[in-house]
């Protein structure tokens, strides 16, 4: 399987939050924890010459290198071999906080037992020939999962994937 | 490779982990949608959703509420047996009884009211959702009483009432082959999200837009070519003056109006009061603005215009609004045009979807001559010659004042007290005073409080129904799942109830498949058939319309005509409406120096359907808050800011909320979504402010002011 990008246009997003609705049910989200949920959705708003609204839905953003990975002290965060989704398997998890410490989007939370959780990606989803739940439900386009190739070939101009990556480098 | 424990967790179909998809649909939100839902099952439980590929609706798609399928139907407040009232009405004081106990308490009860005081008596009410209406219909009129009525009292049915004053028909836009969109109040990001894709996979195309909305929506900031922002409910003198701007400049099509148009001289002369003078004054609109929108409508055609169910409705001249716009495609012949307004007859369940059932016949003959004038008949009188049902807006008034006749009891399934205006004080003492009231519901609600017998109903997972699509499609689903504790289907109370208080009626007897099997058989597909392919089959009765077809044929109007100056209503001068459609101002009468601001009340959250989505977790994680909007110029003279409490009064009442600063509302108004417990906002809308021509309430226009109440993270006393 090549390696997947979670793609993300802000200018195609309308800010509904279908998105992080779907990923709450995949992930059995109880809002009632307090813990934070894998994927958020906000809007600013500027006045120029008229309102100008821009919408965000943000989870992991999967940085390829990754800081939070490097940053781990026990292993718990990887790449997936097969998606390079960023993945984490949180048994051994110590909650020092260090991959949140070095993730530039506040990805990794943690949970009522001090545990970081975050967006896997679907990654198992993906090896099952099933997109995202965000990506699936996503009205407008605005969330989307691609190969590289894919991404290459073609993406909005506003996608945030470049920009995200190029913070995450100046982290490592 | 994944453990089987990661592949449950991760909810993998498969044999390993025996989770199973199932096909059904969403009916959260309006029939117009109810898209195609996957349900992941497994041994009897949800464990997710998503939208189903396969379906032609929704093509695996599905909306933020949609998405919440599972939270909702698995809800801690779902009700789990039948329950009588053992404590006073509101005291939420129940204990559980048997089916059979409820059927044949409500049987003995409803056949004594009957016996005593005749069968309209005994109102027979829908709120949410549509699936069952004809049933239920049918039950009331095989009962003996003319009073069915549903929520439609406050919600699409205006519109329809303003096309069939004009057309006698319903007419849908056919937006797909138009030039040019009128979005009147058309923000379908958060109402309709398979519209918003459609609205902009047509702008990509080169479709102009025109949109019209008191906010700066979503779809002003995406799709509109030209904004025009009306204050609320002044919509109808902007459609005037727009028109007149068209006939000034003889950019109407006069051949068209000459062969199909009716009582336009008349209508062009009220037209001319509504001009460059004036219109700025009236609407907020500037007149430039205007004439851009008839120099496009001019340029770019054929031009089709939103249909709207509730923002234009909801005010005192929201009928008369309405027809004024849909005025414009008769001026330029768009109506019954390729690309225009197109006539939509509807299939089942007010959705128009090319082809035809029995519906109709199904309730009509059930409908007996002899039966009372149904409720709000004569307060409402145009209403009641279109519609022939209840008015429920008028029910609140006839259970407190038993005028013309009392009515001592009601049926309903589904209902929130909530939804009628200044509800707190008026339609929740009509529950608190109504001899008998029985509420069947998915939840313990506010209003199954007042209950005297509370029925559980099962979600769309757990039942069996019939539903039309557009383009000719015909599904019957199977249940998901079994239905929840000991729910039932809505569908399967109605003919329950039927067989308990043995009606003369063997068809709703034999239960609600029977009913469907009947109201289908123009169809060629049966039941069996249809619920064997478990996916929405295209019909090969499905016609599509052809343009001009239905206005060769002639209209149903009493001209043929499609009517700007309506003869049915002319030939009613006891009524006291205008057959023109004529605009008067939308406010109050409450003193603009004490209630400088407007409140305008049920504009669309992604996250929110009514109340019913309100108790949902997730859902409300989006916006954790029952709160109100004011524009940051607003905020700023009465320094308020971002989160503080303000509170909102007008002359019925006040609350108080915390209050989000947008630049999506313009200067004056205040915007706020209903059905809060904490906070609801039709409280403060006065219950007699109702329509004269729809008998809607005028949600979307009262005078109020607002006043800081304490500063974000302050205590409010």
């Amino acid at each position: 399987m090549s390696k997947m990008i979670l793609d993300f246009d802000p200018v195609l997003c309308c800010g509904c939050g279908a998105c992080a609705v779907a990923c709450m049910d995949q992930n059995d989200y109880d809002p009632g924890t307090g813990n934070a949920p894998f994927r958020t959705i906000f809007e600013t708003q500027e006045l120029g010459d008229k309102p100008v609204f821009s919408h965000y839905s943000v989870a992991c953003m999967h940085c390829s290198p990754a800081p939070c990975v490097t940053a781990c002290p026990v292993g718990c965060l990887r790449k997936d071999p097969q998606t390079d989704l960023t993945v984490f398997d949180n048994r051994d998890c110590i909650g020092c906080h260090s991959c949140a410490m070095a993730c530039p989007f506040g990805a990794p939370s943690f949970n009522g037992e001090g545990k970081m959780e975050k967006c896997h990606g679907c990654y198992l989803r993906l090896q099952y020939g099933l997109e995202p739940a965000c990506v699936r439900v996503c009205p407008t386009g605005a969330l989307r999962m691609v190969t590289q190739e894919e991404y290459d070939q073609a993406h909005g101009e506003h996608s945030v994937v470049e920009e995200a990556r190029r913070i995450a480098g100046e982290q490592i | 490779m994944a453990t089987r424990e990661e592949l449950l967790k991760a909810k993998i179909p498969c044999g390993e982990t025996g989770i199973e998809i199932r096909h059904t649909l969403c009916d959260i939100c309006s029939p117009s949608s109810h898209c195609g839902v996957d349900a992941y099952v497994k041994d009897g439980v949800i464990l997710k959703v998503e939208g189903n590929k396969d379906h032609p609706l929704n093509r695996g798609l599905l909306c933020t509420k949609g998405a919440a399928n599972r939270q909702y139907i698995y809800r801690k407040d779902r009700l789990q047996t039948p329950l009588k009232r053992t404590g006073p009405r509101g005291s939420g004081e129940f204990t559980p009884i048997t089916w059979e106990e409820a059927y044949k308490t409500i049987s003995e009860k409803l056949l004594g009211y009957k016996r005593d005081f005749g069968a309209q008596s005994v109102f027979f009410f829908s709120g949410y959702c549509k699936w069952y209406r004809p049933i239920l219909q049918r039950l009331a009129y095989s009962f003996g009483s003319p009073n069915y009525g549903t929520e439609s009292s406050t919600c699409f049915t205006s519109g329809l009432m303003a096309w069939e004053t004009a057309t006698a028909l319903p007419a849908r836009p056919d937006m797909r082959n138009s030039r040019l969109f009128l979005g009147w109040a058309h923000n379908p990001y958060f109402s309709g999200y398979l519209a918003a894709r459609n609205t902009e996979r047509l702008k990509k195309n080169g479709v102009k837009f025109i949109i019209v909305d008191t906010m700066y929506t979503q779809t002003v900031e995406k799709i509109a070519d030209l904004y025009l922002q009306p204050r609320p409910g002044t919509d109808g003198a902007l459609a005037l003056a727009i028109a007149n701007q068209l006939i000034a400049n003889d950019w109407v099509d006069h051949d068209y109006i000459d062969a199909y148009v009716h009582g336009f001289e008349e209508y062009a002369r009220y037209c001319k009061g509504f001009n460059k003078d004036n219109i700025e004054d009236l609407t907020g609109v500037p007149y430039e603005k205007v004439q851009k929108a008839a120099e496009m409508i001019h340029e770019y055609g054929p031009m089709s215009i939103r249909e709207s169910s509730a923002p234009l409705a909801h005010h005192i001249n929201g009928m008369q609004n309405y027809r004024a716009i849909m005025a414009l495609s008769a001026i330029t012949g768009n109506y019954d045009r390729k690309g225009g307004q197109m006539p939509a007859p509807f299939t089942y369940t007010h959705q128009a979807s090319g082809y035809h059932t029995l519906e109709h016949e199904f309730v009509k003959e059930a409908r007996k001559s002899s039966m009372a004038a149904p409720v709000g008949a004569q307060r409402f009188p145009l209403w009641n010659q279109l519609e022939k049902e209840a008015q429920s807006m008028d029910l609140p008034r006839q259970i407190l004042e038993g005028i013309p006749y009392p009515v001592k009891a009601v049926l309903a399934f589904g209902m929130n007290y909530r939804m009628f205006p200044d509800s707190d004080t008026y339609m929740k003492k009509a529950l608190e005073q109504v001899d008998f009231f029985v509420d069947v519901d998915l939840f313990q609600t506010d209003t199954s409080r007042y209950a005297d017998i509370v029925l559980p109903a099962c979600t769309s997972f757990e039942r069996e129904e019939f539903k039309s699509y557009p383009g000719g499609y015909a599904y019957y689903t199977k249940p998901v799942i079994p239905p929840l504790y000991q729910s039932r289907s809505d569908a399967d109370i109605m003919c329950d109830l039927a067989r308990a208080m043995d009606l003369p009626d063997p068809l709703l007897k034999a239960g609600y498949r029977a009913c469907l099997e009947y109201i289908l058989s123009p169809v060629s597909f049966t039941v069996d058939q249809l619920q064997q392919a478990d996916t929405p089959l295209k019909v090969p009765e499905f016609a599509p319309h052809q343009e001009f077809a239905t206005l060769k044929k002639g209209l149903d109007t009493p001209t043929g005509r499609f009517e700007l100056k309506s003869e049915l209503i002319a030939a009613h001068p006891e009524w006291g409406l205008d057959p023109l459609p004529t605009y008067r101002a939308p406010l109050d009468d409450a003193d603009p120096a004490l209630y400088p601001m407007t409140l305008t009340e049920g504009g669309r959250l992604p996250n929110a359907l009514h109340s019913r989505l309100h108790d949902v977790s997730w859902l409300r994680t989006l916006r954790p808050k029952a709160c109100a909007e004011i524009s940051l110029e607003d905020g700023e003279m009465l320094r308020i800011g971002e989160g503080d409490l303000v509170t909102i009064e007008t002359p019925c009442g006040g609350i108080t909320v915390p209050v989000t600063l947008s630049r999506r509302m313009p200067r004056g108004l205040v915007s706020m979504y209903h059905g809060y417990r904490e906070a609801s906002v039709s409280d403060l809308v006065g219950h007699d402010r109702l329509d004269p021509y729809s008998g809607f309430p005028a949600f979307r226009s009262s005078r109020c002011r607002i006043a800081a109440a304490a500063r974000k993270g302050e205590s409010h006393e």
